[in-house]
């Protein structure tokens, strides 16, 4: 993974291959400056560096997460913003429970009080 | 799934991926794939221009769709990807002017009129792009030896040798001068970095038609323990590109520059000097003295 290619091919060489997979240094490229120039719209995306390194993450923790079977990353807040109101959803949920428990919990101890 | 059996209902968006003055190869454009989620590649005229378009759902390229899709790693990289195919399906014939990725467009009138407005700024562009590739080279710092680097003080002996006495002093006082000579040899290492890095950066210019910078990618994200000094890309002409690649290889090699590593990835389709929303005329500082 932190070994971006560096090898590129000579003058008689094929032009144009996609500098071999280099991610970072092809969204520096067709990103401009952080934002999609959108012809009708312009949309402002996270930092590219951030985009980048939430990629590398990405790809790595897929590829580790795949060997042992795991799916968490379709889970995880920090990868994708579905999961983070899924994430929220969920925390939710659990509040009320608790909440439903502890209020259960005092109707019951004023009860055994009277 | 394609755009075009969605059903009436479906909206499409135009997204762009390059200008060129030649259509590309028909064939070619039409075993290349763009967006997996939209249409065809196909060749819209503009003016005297070719602009290289596909058509895709709107549900999953309008605004608040595409900055959601794009904040998710695993999509950003499909569509710069896809977005990398298209740009490379209209080049080949003649030169290409590269668009931003997800240029889009509301139907095949707004982009042809966006196109026709830019004409001069796109033909400038065509001209100096016209048979030249763009080279990405990357400078490191050289990897400090490991007990030479990070600033943690043991009070073990460092091997670094200078500075730090004889240690019949007190303990603390010797502590403190093998620091700080630590740290001025670390500053030293790196001004001496610094400006093998622009050495490098003067040397590839000669051979270059135009330079420019990047911001240089964090520690975090380049996975090295050493900064990155430079991130520059060269425009480099095909007729000197030989030479360049020459100069570039002895870079790569090491030893030319020892306090710096260099790498280098190319022939890119120009992107960093294909700016279409600025006047290549009016930036003066970019494009190297001959």
């Amino acid at each position: 993974m932190t070994d971006l290619d560096h090898r590129y091919p000579g003058p008689e060489a094929e032009p144009y291959g996609p500098p071999s997979g280099s991610l970072a240094d092809l969204l520096e490229r067709v990103l401009d400056k952080g934002i999609v120039i959108a012809g009708d719209i312009k949309i402002d995306l996270l930092d590219i560096e951030l985009l980048t390194i939430r990629l590398r993450l990405f790809i790595a923790s897929v590829d580790t997460a795949k060997k042992a079977g795991i799916d968490w990353w379709e889970t995880d807040p920090a990868l994708s913003s579905r999961a983070a109101r899924d994430a929220l959803a969920e925390e939710n949920a659990r509040l009320r429970e608790r909440l439903d428990a502890l209020e259960g919990a005092a109707d019951q101890t004023a009860g055994a009080v009277r | 799934m394609s755009a075009s059996t969605a059903g009436p209902a479906a909206i499409d968006l135009v997204c762009a991926f390059a200008v060129t003055r030649t259509p590309p190869d028909p064939a070619g454009l039409a075993a290349a794939r763009g967006h997996e989620e939209g249409g065809p590649l196909r060749v819209l005229r503009a003016g005297g221009l070719c602009l290289i378009v596909q058509d895709v759902p709107a549900a999953l390229f309008d605004e608040s769709a595409l900055a959601e899709r794009l904040n998710r790693p695993a999509d950003l990289e499909r569509c710069a990807r896809a977005h990398h195919r298209g740009v490379e399906a209209a080049a080949g014939r003649g030169p290409v002017v590269p668009l931003p990725m997800a240029t889009l467009y509301r139907g095949d009138l707004t982009a042809a009129r966006a196109v026709t407005a830019r004409q001069p700024v796109l033909n400038t562009l065509l001209d100096r792009l016209r048979d030249r590739t763009e080279w990405a080279v990357k400078v490191h710092a050289a990897e400090a030896a490991p007990e030479a680097s990070g600033d943690r003080g043991t009070g073990a002996a460092t091997g670094s040798g200078s500075g730090s006495g004889s240690g019949s002093g007190s303990g603390g006082r010797v502590y403190l001068s093998r620091v700080s000579a630590r740290r001025r040899e670390q500053r030293g290492a790196h001004g001496k970095a610094l400006a093998e890095a622009e050495a490098v950066d003067a040397a590839l210019r000669r051979h270059a038609v135009a330079a420019t910078r990047h911001r240089p990618q964090s520690e975090r994200l380049t996975g090295r323990r050493a900064p990155q000094l430079l991130n520059a890309a060269y425009l480099v002409a095909d007729a000197r590109r030989a030479e360049f690649t020459a100069a570039l290889a002895r870079f790569t090699a090491g030893g030319a520059y020892p306090a710096v590593r260099v790498d280098a990835s190319g022939p890119w389709i120009p992107y960093s000097f294909a700016r279409w929303d600025e006047d290549p005329r009016a930036d003066p500082d970019q494009e190297v003295p001959s």
